[in-house]
């Protein structure tokens, strides 16, 4: 059977044993529960001793919480990354074996959040290293050693680059002529028009 | 298999033969926990100052049992193969006695212990995958070039490094398709045959 919060897959078979777990508790419980889920995947910090409280009544080991908070994840992540609306994963929910007022429960939560979420993913995707600022110097070099009158312009450049892994500010420094920049704006300045017709 | 012990060992462990066993035994337990958590040269003092020995001697005591425990874990000696080596240190029969319980006794976390020591490669930890579409660069304008660029998490020992990977989609469904062949592996007889040899 394929699922669109799967991405037009199948199941995974843990999924559906847990939807069971999820089963056990009411829907307002289960509501709440989605909320806390929410938030640990915008990355506001997640709150356990709420979760034990609101799991204690249904007797949940703690196994059941741990998979009950997995597959909350899984469903909500997975539904985002693929746009799937509310209602389409309401249904296939329910097809899977959620109790109706638990899957429009939350789907309400999904829906509010959904936009928070897509946005929230789009920043954690794969990103290389960034560019975080850049400073420049324009010098003139009246004399040097092999010469006597060089009079030139030259320009220091330092592009900061922010490693994605350690978080640190790496420094790159160059110096370019006055033609070697010329070219090298130009070709950005084609760059950037593309990139501005496509946005 | 006999354990061959060197004539120095002998001698560190002739020690023991000199004092009572219920301090051999306390000698053994201080050995197995030096080989848990680490040495620690202070106690060999305290011993010393009250068997009235030097402490050398109650440190080459320790470590020899500590070396003697070690070695038939390695090898996983039998019972019988034990108290032979042990015979021919001459000790007390209640001594051997001794020394055949805390080798058993301990064998199996020793074991454990000296699991931890191999060398290992680094294990896959995470993969980041992006999907991108090339539409010009500095040579070439209006091309559609798709590229994927997968980010490798992995992790040897506790130190996490990443390796950052391009492929174009050809070669990357080559790649699914080997490593598909190789899960697929798992399911011929022949290493169906060794799995269930292992268990």
């Amino acid at each position: 059977m394929r699922f669109r919060f799967c991405g037009d897959l199948d199941c995974p078979d843990w999924v559906l044993a847990e939807i069971s777990t999820l089963a056990k508790i009411s829907s307002v419980k289960m509501k709440l529960l989605c909320a806390q889920v929410l938030k640990d995947l915008l990355g506001e910090g997640i709150d356990y001793q709420k979760i034990t409280k609101l799991t204690s009544d249904a007797k949940f080991e703690i196994g059941d919480v741990k998979a009950s908070i997995a597959v909350l994840s899984f469903i909500l992540s997975n539904a985002a990354k693929h746009n799937v609306d509310g209602e389409s994963l309401s249904s296939e929910l329910q097809q899977l074996g959620l109790p109706k007022e638990h899957a429009t429960g939350l789907c309400k939560s999904y829906e509010d959040k959904q936009t928070a979420l897509q946005e929230k993913l789009k920043d954690c995707s794969l990103r290389l290293n960034k560019l975080d600022s850049v400073s420049w110097r324009v010098d003139y070099t009246l004399s040097s050693s092999e010469l006597k009158e060089v009079n030139e312009p030259l320009i220091h450049i330092k592009f900061n680059i922010r490693n994605v892994d350690t978080g640190k500010l790496e420094p790159t420094v160059m110096s370019v002529s006055a033609d070697k920049f010329r070219v090298l704006l130009t070709e950005l300045r084609q760059a950037q028009a593309m990139m501005n017709s496509l946005n | 298999m006999l354990l061959v012990l060197s004539d120095e060992h002998k001698e560190h462990l002739g020690f023991l033969t000199r004092v009572d066993s219920s301090v051999v035994g306390e000698f053994g337990r201080i050995a197995v926990e030096f080989l848990k958590k680490g040495s620690n040269p202070k106690i060999y003092e305290g011993a010393a100052r009250k068997l009235n020995v030097s402490a050398e001697t109650v440190q080459h005591g320790v470590e020899g049992l500590m070396y003697l425990l070690t070695e038939s874990s390695k090898l996983m000696i039998s019972e019988v193969d034990f108290q032979d080596s042990v015979l021919t240190l001459g000790f007390p029969e209640e001594l051997n006695a001794l020394l055949l319980q805390l080798y058993l006794g301990n064998r199996k976390e020793i074991r454990n212990i000296l699991k931890e020591l191999s060398p290992s490669l680094p294990r896959y930890h995470n993969l980041e995958w992006r999907l991108d579409v090339q539409l010009a660069n500095r040579a070439l304008r209006q091309q559609i070039k798709p590229v994927m660029i997968l980010k490798l998490h992995l992790d040897q020992n506790g130190d996490k490094n990443s390796k950052i990977l391009q492929t174009d989609p050809a070669t990357l469904i080559h790649i699914i398709h080997q490593l598909e062949k190789a899960l697929e592996e798992m399911k011929t007889s022949h290493c169906r045959r060794i799995v269930r040899n292992i268990k």
